[in-house]
């Protein structure tokens, strides 16, 4: 080949090495930034007057007063559209079955839809679920509503060798020459002050209960259930994993017996998360009866077992990067080997086990495959500690499953499901930046 | 002297056995990994085998029927496995190129400030939870991919095709144009450039108008699942081949660079295949890794229990090991012993089966390395 073609081939591979270095960079900006712009809407977002009723007699929070004299100007800004439908039921009483048969199901549709926007009006039984005793409580919600009152999705199938094409029709065309007719125009003008949207910001979001089914309020059990279970699982996992460590590092030699420990320890490693949780129920409930069924107990070992191989090599690694004049300095005192291992070793490795604890808690946190069977339920309040003995618990990688696909009404709750994305991946995160913060700094220390 | 510091015998005796009960202790904690290991195989086969023993083996590996709540119930899981085998065969795809290639910038190519910000992206893509990638395949990608999919097929050709095209191209010319004599040397170069330049461009242009007519008839399928799969795979690729590249000595190195090679000369052609048993067990840990994965699929993968056809349409939803486990154990949880529960526990033990064997060829792969380099 000649030179210049050579040097090309080089310039290019070069670039298409760094391309895909650039590229693993590229991916992780489009996965994390839909999280952390959409999760952003559950903690910032522009809150109705719904929503402050709601803060005010869910929580406790807020001034009674004033918001319920926002309540009431909202009311009375949406007067006018409730005293049109009043209207036309009295009409559809009156103009016969001709009449009524023409309008009646558009008109229960309408009605539906305005109620779904504003809640029940004052004066209306209340309804059973809560998710129906308010109106719409994010601003984003309501004009979605908004639209489907103005609208009517319609499918257009003229084109037979196409697929059907969405239409947006005026509702208003259903009610040409009714009296409801100035209904719409009244809702689109004046929706502002019928909703009195307001920029909040709930910073409370992870910290607070949640109602009916992550309709309203925060993801706390969620939070709580998450926290018990990662903590739990170090609980069994660190003093085994250090343990190991320990023996690894400093007893062991190279024999047989160490070989096959280490084989064990890759190959448990490698174990798809999904067989720890059929293990988990298999062993930890079905045979040793840790819990009457799933239960945090049982979850957390499960994922101590699970965690076991990454506490044990990074411990390994941390005690090993302790100098050997440490050691020597403390045998060459007198001290035994126990001792030294106690007292000089342990402490001098402390940061580095530090940090693979950390790391390991991070992916105890997001581990949800092992705690479908073992721990995990999709409903739940916030556990006592010692209840995490026998009862199940939500979880935040749990429950983003479950919302993101289970859930009733999946839309709805979409900032609900990024808000708790969001939280889970800041907290997994934050406990590694704190482990890479911590490994740098003992990096700067050997160094000096 | 050696009177003032032992006390009395038995307090050496006392101290002997001490240490004794603390090493054996120490073995006893040492070797709860291995307890453990142990313990999940005899669990999963304990009920796994009635399974085999109730429905026997065949219908379970040649069938494709896979009908559990039906009465008489069927458990064919051909199917499922080649769901299994088609999504790590695509996550594949991805990321061992990508990944190699990653390392290789990493160890050889970046500079030391550089790498040290490129790591931590890395360590963050592996740090990201499975739900979350999950989560991300549902909820942002499928839609995407249904809408869009073929635009986005067509751009990730171009994106691959159009570089690596040009590459073998000028390659390719050159090639042809030195065994001409020299006055003529320039002309045919033009000359294959412009046919072979020609016929690329019109190839790209065919495949472009043929993606951009595919029509997605939904956005969770196997293409949307491969694609996340291997970009979780590739931290593991990465920093696995990474060290293996980096073990690899700088007199190797040198040595090319003194002989006259290129940078891509020498990493291509000395330090690769002297890194190519670590490079190996990178690859397996990463499909590994693929294949155990649980969320990502369930959630995004459709979960229908067929084969594409032609087997390699990745944009036919599909159904993997892992993820029916995951679905139908809820399902199969209350009838605890039936065929319905222990079928699961026999996918669970083919997984287990799998990722033991190949971490044990991917720990011999690395061992018999590290014997040859002395």
């Amino acid at each position: 080949m000649e030179l210049g073609t050579r040097k090309l081939f080089n310039r290019s591979f070069s670039l298409v090495s760094i391309a895909a270095i650039v590229l693993m960079a590229l991916s992780l900006v489009v996965l994390l930034g839909p999280i952390f712009v959409k999760g952003s809407s559950a903690f910032v977002f522009r809150g109705t007057v719904e929503y402050r009723m709601l803060m005010l007699n869910r929580f406790g929070r807020g001034n009674q007063a004033v918001v319920e004299a926002e309540k009431a100007s909202a009311e009375a800004a949406r007067k006018p559209v409730l005293d049109l439908i009043r209207g036309f039921e009295g009409e559809m009483e009156q103009r016969g079955p001709e009449f009524r048969a023409k309008y009646e199901s558009d008109f229960r549709e309408l009605k539906g839809l305005v109620l779904e926007l504003f809640g029940p009006s004052p004066g209306e039984p209340t309804p059973v679920l809560l998710r129906q005793q308010y109106g719409q409580t994010r601003w984003d919600r309501s004009k979605l509503k908004l639209e489907g009152i103005l609208f009517v999705e319609e499918y257009d199938y003229s084109d037979p060798t196409r697929m059907g094409v969405k239409v947006l029709k005026p509702r208003v065309e259903r009610f040409r020459g009714t009296s409801m007719e100035p209904l719409f125009g009244d809702l689109e003008r004046g929706i502002e002050e019928m909703m009195r949207p307001r920029l909040t910001w709930y910073w409370r979001f992870p910290f607070d209960d949640s109602y009916d089914s992550h309709f309203f309020g925060g993801i706390w059990p969620e939070m709580l259930g998450t926290i018990y279970l990662a903590i739990g699982s170090m609980l069994f996992a660190v003093p085994l994993g250090i343990v190991t460590a320990i023996y690894l590092a400093e007893y062991s030699g190279e024999g047989h017996f160490v070989s096959l420990l280490r084989t064990c320890i890759s190959a448990l490693a490698g174990v798809p998360s999904i067989v720890f949780g059929l293990f988990g129920l298999a062993f930890f409930i079905n045979t040793m009866k840790v819990s009457q069924s799933k239960s945090v107990l049982a979850g957390a070992l499960t994922l101590a077992i699970l965690v076991l191989p990454t506490v044990i090599r990074a411990s390994e690694e941390a005690i090993k990067a302790v100098p050997l004049t440490y050691k020597e300095a403390s045998m060459s005192l007198g001290a035994s080997k126990w001792r030294t291992i106690l007292t000089v070793i342990l402490p001098a490795a402390l940061p580095g086990v530090l940090t693979s604890i950390i790391i390991s808690m991070g992916r105890a946190a997001g581990e949800t495959a092992p705690i479908i069977f073992t721990a995990a339920v999709s409903v739940g309040k916030p556990l006592a500690i010692w209840q995490t003995l026998t009862q199940p618990t939500p979880a935040l990688p749990w429950n983003i499953y479950n919302l993101a696909t289970e859930h009733q009404a999946v839309d709805e709750i979409r900032h609900v499901q990024y808000g708790m994305v969001l939280t889970l991946v800041v907290l997994v995160l934050l406990l590694n930046l704190t482990a890479i913060i911590i490994r740098a700094r003992i990096s700067k220390k050997l160094r000096a | 002297m050696q009177d003032q510091l032992v006390i009395s015998k038995g307090a050496r005796r006392f101290k002997r056995l001490g240490a004794l009960f603390g090493s054996t202790l120490l073995v006893a904690l040492a070797s709860s990994s291995v307890i453990a290991l142990l313990f999940i195989f005899y669990f999963i086969m304990r009920d796994a085998l009635p399974f085999f023993r109730l429905e026997g083996v065949r219908e379970f590996l040649t069938s494709t029927h896979w009908y559990p709540s039906r009465d008489p119930a069927e458990f064919g899981a051909l199917s499922i496995f080649v769901g299994s085998a088609l999504v790590t065969l695509g996550a594949s795809i991805v990321a061992v190129p990508l990944g190699i290639l990653a390392a290789l910038c990493l160890s050889d190519i970046l500079p030391f400030a550089v790498r040290q910000v490129a790591k931590p992206i890395i360590e963050m893509l592996a740090a990201i939870p499975s739900v979350v990638y999950g989560f991300f395949a549902l909820v942002v990608l499928a839609p995407l991919i249904q809408a869009r999919g073929g635009t986005l097929l067509a751009a990730g050709a171009w994106m691959v095709l159009a570089p690596l095209f040009l590459v073998s191209t000028t390659v390719a010319s050159d090639i042809v144009s030195s065994r001409f004599p020299q006055r003529l040397r320039t002309p045919v170069r033009i000359a294959t450039l412009a046919v072979l330049g020609g016929l690329g461009i019109g190839a790209l242009l065919a495949l472009t108008g043929v993606l951009n007519r595919l029509v997605v008839s939904s956005g969770t399928n196997a293409l949307n699942v491969s694609v996340v799969l291997g970009i979780m795979a590739l931290p593991t690729i990465v920093s696995v081949s990474e060290d293996a590249l980096n073990s690899v000595g700088r007199e190797l190195r040198e040595g090319s660079y003194a002989l006259g090679a290129t940078r891509a000369e020498t990493l291509l052609k000395v330090v690769v295949p002297a890194a190519r048993s670590g490079i190996l067990a990178a690859v397996i840990l990463g499909v590994m890794r693929a294949i155990g994965e649980t969320m990502v699929v369930w959630m995004a993968s459709g979960n229908a229990a067929r084969i594409p056809s032609p087997w390699f349409n990745l944009l036919q939803p599909v159904r993997t090991l892992t993820a029916t486990i995951a679905g139908d154990m809820g399902e199969a949880d209350q009838v605890t012993g039936s065929a319905r529960y222990h079928v699961l526990f026999a996918m669970a033990l083919c997984l287990l089966a799998f990722a033991f064997i190949m971490n044990l060829v991917s720990e011999y792969v690395v061992r018999r390395s590290r014997k040859m380099r002395g």
